[in-house]
Order: structure tokens, then C-alpha cells, then sequence
């Protein structure tokens, strides 16, 4: 399979800030893969500098094929970008903005059809000003598509936007990759990385924490399923915690981990207890919200604060 | 430099310009309102010090009092011109308003009681020739008074500087026309630069093949075409309400091109300095403020102090007003091409710096 990013060692500095601290990065042709973190983890940095928007300071990035400092030229002609809080112009419509981009290229896709690929098309003729955040970045996914590149940069397409927005977003990238594409997605959301990707990298702090599938991730780094069990009563805790069961009490939930097979049956043995009494009780997989708290001891909401 | 992507982005300007509709009173109304008000204001004024140019053919004790006497009256400052110069070429070159002759036989035909007549030449289009008639012509009473008893010893002829018979507002115009030209390039490039830089649309243009030298040009040459439209609606306009008449010649195209490209590549360079859109408006106001006021647009130049005189020589502005007024109502072409050559030097270093400076990838 045909490689298109490689990322060795990159640095970018601002001053004595490390922005970005030596990641590596391969990114195969036709998947769609996530860099995850919070706000300043650096996900931004790494990924205008795939897309020769910002210098950086050290190390090799070769996209489809081409440095990123020697072949900007040909990467330009090959990649299309979303970028973060993406904007076009105000005052052309939907259909004119994508001819504009559209018309910087030699190879084009059809606005048409790109108008169709994105349902915008009871939206042609209103100008980009009018246009809610969410179908604004489905006309930024469609520029960023109008050059039919091989290599699309996605860069928090979701931010901000409602969860029926989102959702509609992710039917756009979903579509992306029926057609073959690479993408790469940053996002801050953890679910979305989860639903979409083939590959997820984690990053904080300028570095990968984790890298891989979602399931390679999770099942590395994650804890395990828990079981919760809401409206525990007194008896319900000391009974689980006399037989070593490992408990959590959280929000008046408790959170009992799940260590092997044979650690639910016994946990739906305490629980059937007379004098055990509880509202409900639900099972719970790891998620990369767990590996990230788990790797980094703070979570993803408070990362970004 | 690939002139399909200068194409495609003229293309979205003209889309975009007119649905604006700030756009259309900026750059059309304004400049017509000014007309109405200012005309209005400024087409009956005439009581400050002005100059007032003298060739003294004679330099004998006559005129010397004579024109002591003048520039004794605190109405006009007296400039002197060489009794060698070729006076029709003089004030062709200077595109001077008020002017003297004193003949060479003044005081002789005082000394001999004879009629001494001085020509007095003025541009009676021009607000300020009421004040040098009015001072030339008491202290010629005064003279004659304590001379003759009050009988008419010296005497004024009164001619006329200009040939063509023109309004104020033929010569307001022309300041308006390169006022509006200012605005509208500096406004809209250093504003659209801003909103872009800030609302990311730089960075999505960055992505693409286009280049930032591509993008500036078209910019550059979407102010030019607003430029000319500028000017023929005011023209327009002042030939079908006021009747004005004026000539649109080769040196006032270049100037308008010349403007266009210095204004425009100014406000690319203001926009480059500044952090976010409201300081880089209120950068243009402040470079452009002086401007207006201090470059000859609404005020005659030799009305104002002498320190604000050579402040205005500074301003670019003043040499287009000028260069403008040489061209289309002086008929004065050596003048026009020497303020378009200065405004061109300066357009030619403008727009390196603005090439230089303007990026859309970040550090």
C-alpha cells in the first residue's frame, strides 16, 4: 500500500514554546486517520505543516511523495484542505465560491457535482454569509474537494457545530473514503475519532501518547469494560469489595472493573443478593476518553483547559 | 505568475464588490456628497492670505513702494519672480493663480506724472482672487489718493491667468477624484487583507496554487477598474449637474493608474503591521486623515501655513490633487508629468515593499 505521509522527527518551535516534539508519522493511501487531542495539543501545527502552511523547524515530512519544502508546487496541486474555522467568501454563493477555488486548479471535479456530493443543492445560489455553520463547512468540504486530491486534511471540521451538523459532517467524510480518499481528521472529539477512522494518533503535548487502530489503542491502553451500577446501596459496596473486586464510587454510581471473563457472572452473583438493592446496571467498554485519562491523568476536557 | 488565477480571483471580486453595499456609497456616493457640500461651502470664500506672484519689470523706489504697500495690508504675501523668466511659461509651470506685472517704466511715468498701469492677472475661478484684487486695488487707492489727490495715476489692468472659462468646482474636482481614488484602495485592501488574514480565508488561498504576488496584482487591478469608474461617475455627475468642463487626457489615465497602485500597495502595507481588522482601519484613518485634509483637496495648498505647506509636500496625495488639476484643468502637461513622476516612484516602491512583506503562510 502506497504511503503518503511520512513524518520523522518533526519539530516546531515558537521560541521556547515546543510546539510539536518530535512525532513520527505514516499515513497509508485511501484511510482515514485521526490525530486526537485537546485544544494546543498540537495538532494544528503538525498538519499545516503536512499542508506547507508553516515552516517547521526540524525533522522530514514527505507528502505523496514530495518534501514539503522542495515540492509545495506539486503537494498543492494534490491535497485539499479544510482548514480550522474555515471561511470563504461572504458575499459569493455556494456555487461561485466553489468555481473560484475550483478555477485555481488545472484539474477540477464538476461543481455540480460537487454541490450533489455534499446536498447542497437546494443551497446553489445563497451566499456563503447566509449559510449555517454546519452546511458552510460541507461547502469547505466540497472546495476542499474540487481539485479531486488525493490527500484531504480535515482540520476540526466539527468544531462548534450542532450534534445534527456533526452528524451530517461525518456522512461527508464517510463519503470521502467510499471514493478512495486519504484523509486526515483532527479532532478534539473523542467519539468522532472513534466513528470514523481507520487510524487514530493521540497526541498531547507536542507528542503521540498513543498511536494506532482504535481497538489496538483501547485494548493497549485501555482498562478494561466496568461495570456501573446506579443506586447502589451500602451492602452492595462491602459485598463487592469483601470478594477483591476493584470499586469506584462516582456520582452515587458504583464502578466495578471487569477483569476477565469470569468477573461478571460473579458480580451478577453479589448483586442478586437479598439485602443488595439497586436502580440499574449498565456495561461499559473503554474508550479512547479512558485511554487518554489513563495515559495523561487528566481528562480530555480538562486538557484543553 | 499564472494570469488564469489574476482571472479567477477579478472575477470573484466583481461578484462580490457590488453586492456590498457600503462598496457602492464608499467609493460613489461619498465622493458625489462631498461635491454637493463642499462646492457649496468653498465657492464663495475669499478673505485669506494668499500669494501673490509679482514680476517687477521696473525695480526702481515706485514699485518698491508699491509693493511694499501690498504686503503691508496682512491680505496676501507677496512671492517674486525673476524679470528674466518667461512669464506665460511661469505660470503655466506653476499653475499660479494670482500674478503682477509691474512694468519697466513704473516709477519713470510716476516721476513724470504720467499713468503708471499694473497688470493684475488672475484666476477668477479660484475663491482667493476676490482677496488679492481687493488688496491690490486699496492700496492702488491709497497711492493714488496721496499722490494725486485721488486722481487715477496708477492704474489696474485686470486679465485673466486662465483660458478656458471654468468653475470652483472644476477645480474641487480633481482633488475628489484623487481623495476617492485614496479611500477607496486604501480602505479596501488594508480591510480585505485584515478580515482575510483573520478570518482564515488566507490560509485556505495558501493551500492552493495561486501565489500571494497573483492575488496582489488582482487586487491591484480591481482598483484600478473601481478607480476609472470613480472618476467617470464623478465626472459624470459634474458635467450633467454643474455643467463642468474638463479634459481627460494620457497624464491623467497614468496618474489615476499610478494612484491606484500606490494607494492600493499602501494599504497592503498597513495591513501588514497591524494585528487584527479594527487597528488596521483605524491605522488607515490615521494615514489617510492628514491626508485629506493637508494634501490640497478641500483648501488651497498657499492657503495654509508655511509648516503645513511642506508637511503637504510629504504627502503623496498632494502630488496626485496636483497632477490632477495639471491635467484636467491647468492644461499645465509639464507640471501633470512631474506630480505623475513622483506618484509613480513612489507606486514603484509601494508595491516591491507590499510584494516583499505580504505572506499568507505563517511563521
Amino acid at each position: 500500500m502506497e504511503t503518503v505521509i511520512e513524518v520523522r522527527n518533526l519539530v516546531k518551535r515558537y521560541g521556547d514554546l515546543m510546539a510539536v516534539n518530535g512525532i513520527d508519522l505514516d499515513v497509508q493511501a485511501g484511510e482515514v486517520y485521526s490525530i486526537l487531542g485537546p485544544n494546543g495539543a498540537g495538532k494544528t501545527t503538525s498538519v499545516e505543516i503536512m499542508e506547507c502552511l508553516r515552516r517547521k523547524t526540524s525533522g522530514e515530512v514527505r507528502v505523496l511523495g514530495h518534501d514539503i519544502e522542495r515540492g509545495q508546487k506539486e503537494i498543492k496541486k494534490r491535497i485539499g484542505v479544510l482548514p480550522q474555522s474555515f471561511n470563504a467568501f461572504d458575499y459569493l454563493t455556494v456555487k461561485e465560491n466553489i468555481e473560484y477555488f475550483g478555477g485555481l486548479f488545472d484539474k477540477r471535479i464538476p461543481t455540480d457535482e460537487l454541490i450533489d456530493a455534499v446536498q447542497l443543492q437546494d443551497k446553489r445560489d445563497v451566499w456563503f454569509i447566509n449559510l449555517s455553520g454546519g452546511l458552510k463547512q460541507r461547502v469547505g468540504v466540497a472546495i476542499a474537494m474540487v481539485n479531486d486530491p488525493d490527500l484531504v486534511f480535515l482540520d476540526e471540521p466539527t468544531t462548534g457545530l450542532d450534534p445534527k451538523a456533526r452528524r451530517e459532517v461525518w456522512e461527508v467524510i464517510r463519503n470521502l473514503k467510499s471514493r478512495n480518499k486519504t484523509v486526515i481528521l483532527t479532532t478534539h472529539y473523542m467519539e468522532e475519532a472513534e466513528v470514523l477512522s481507520d487510524h487514530v494518533a493521540i497526541m498531547d503535548e507536542g507528542r503521540f501518547i498513543a498511536m494506532g487502530t482504535t481497538r489496538q489503542i483501547i485494548d493497549q491502553h485501555g482498562s478494561g469494560s466496568t461495570c456501573i451500577v446506579k443506586g447502589a446501596n451500602d451492602a452492595a459496596v462491602a459485598a463487592l469489595r469483601s470478594a477483591g473486586m476493584i470499586c469506584e464510587a462516582n456520582d452515587g454510581d458504583l464502578l466495578v472493573r471487569i477483569e476477565d471473563k469470569g468477573s461478571l457472572p460473579k458480580i451478577v452473583g453479589f448483586l442478586s443478593s437479598p439485602e443488595v438493592t439497586y436502580d440499574e446496571v449498565l456495561i461499559k467498554g473503554s474508550s479512547l476518553e479512558d485511554v487518554f485519562l489513563k495515559l495523561t491523568g487528566r481528562k480530555l476536557a480538562e486538557a484543553e483547559q | 505568475m499564472r494570469p488564469k488565477h489574476v482571472l479567477v480571483d477579478l472575477k470573484g471580486q466583481a461578484r462580490s464588490f457590488f453586492r456590498i453595499k457600503s462598496n457602492i456609497f464608499w467609493v460613489f456616493a461619498f465622493p458625489l456628497l462631498l461635491i454637493v457640500i463642499f462646492g457649496a461651502i468653498f465657492s464663495n470664500m475669499g478673505s485669506e492670505m494668499v500669494t501673490l506672484n509679482v514680476q517687477d519689470l521696473d525695480e526702481g523706489p515706485g514699485s518698491q513702494q508699491l509693493l511694499a504697500a501690498i504686503n503691508g495690508t496682512g491680505m496676501v504675501k507677496i512671492r517674486f519672480i525673476s524679470p528674466l523668466a518667461d512669464l506665460e511659461q511661469h505660470i503655466k509651470d506653476n499653475s499660479l493663480a494670482h500674478v503682477m506685472v509691474v512694468p519697466a517704466n513704473y516709477s519713470a511715468n510716476l516721476a513724470s506724472n504720467i499713468t503708471a498701469p499694473v497688470e493684475l492677472r488672475l484666476d477668477e475661478t479660484v475663491s482667493t482672487s476676490g482677496t488679492v484684487f481687493n488688496a491690490v486695488n486699496g492700496v492702488v487707492n491709497a497711492v493714488n489718493l496721496q499722490m494725486a489727490g485721488g486722481e487715477q495715476r496708477v492704474t489696474i489692468e485686470v486679465g485673466s491667468i486662465v483660458q478656458k472659462r471654468f468653475t470652483f468646482l472644476d477645480f474641487f474636482v480633481p482633488g475628489i477624484i484623487g481623495l476617492t481614488v485614496m479611500t477607496t484602495c486604501v480602505f479596501n485592501v488594508q480591510g480585505t487583507i485584515s478580515r482575510f488574514r483573520a478570518n482564515g480565508i488566507f490560509r485556505k488561498l495558501a493551500t492552493t496554487p495561486m501565489t500571494p504576488f497573483e492575488w496582489l496584482l488582482s487586487r491591484i487591478l480591481w482598483h484600478l477598474f473601481i478607480s476609472f469608474l470613480t472618476l467617470a461617475v464623478i465626472m459624470g455627475f459634474g458635467v450633467l449637474l454643474y455643467g463642468m468642463n474638463m479634459s481627460v487626457n494620457l497624464p491623467v489615465v497614468l496618474m489615476i493608474v499610478a494612484g491606484s497602485a500606490m494607494f492600493s500597495a499602501l494599504g497592503m502595507i498597513v495591513a501588514r503591521f497591524v494585528k487584527n481588522e479594527e487597528t488596521a482601519s483605524m491605522a488607515a484613518n490615521a494615514i489617510t486623515f492628514p491626508m485629506m485634509f493637508l494634501s490640497g483637496t478641500f483648501f488651497q495648498l498657499e492657503m495654509m501655513p508655511s509648516y503645513l505647506q511642506q508637511v503637504a509636500a510629504v504627502l503623496p496625495l498632494t502630488y496626485m490633487s496636483q497632477g490632477l488639476r495639471d491635467a484636467m484643468v491647468y492644461d499645465n502637461l509639464a507640471g501633470a508629468y512631474f506630480n505623475l513622476a513622483v506618484v509613480a516612484a513612489i507606486a514603484v516602491v509601494f508595491v516591491i515593499a507590499a510584494v516583499l512583506i505580504t505572506k499568507w503562510e505563517e511563521g
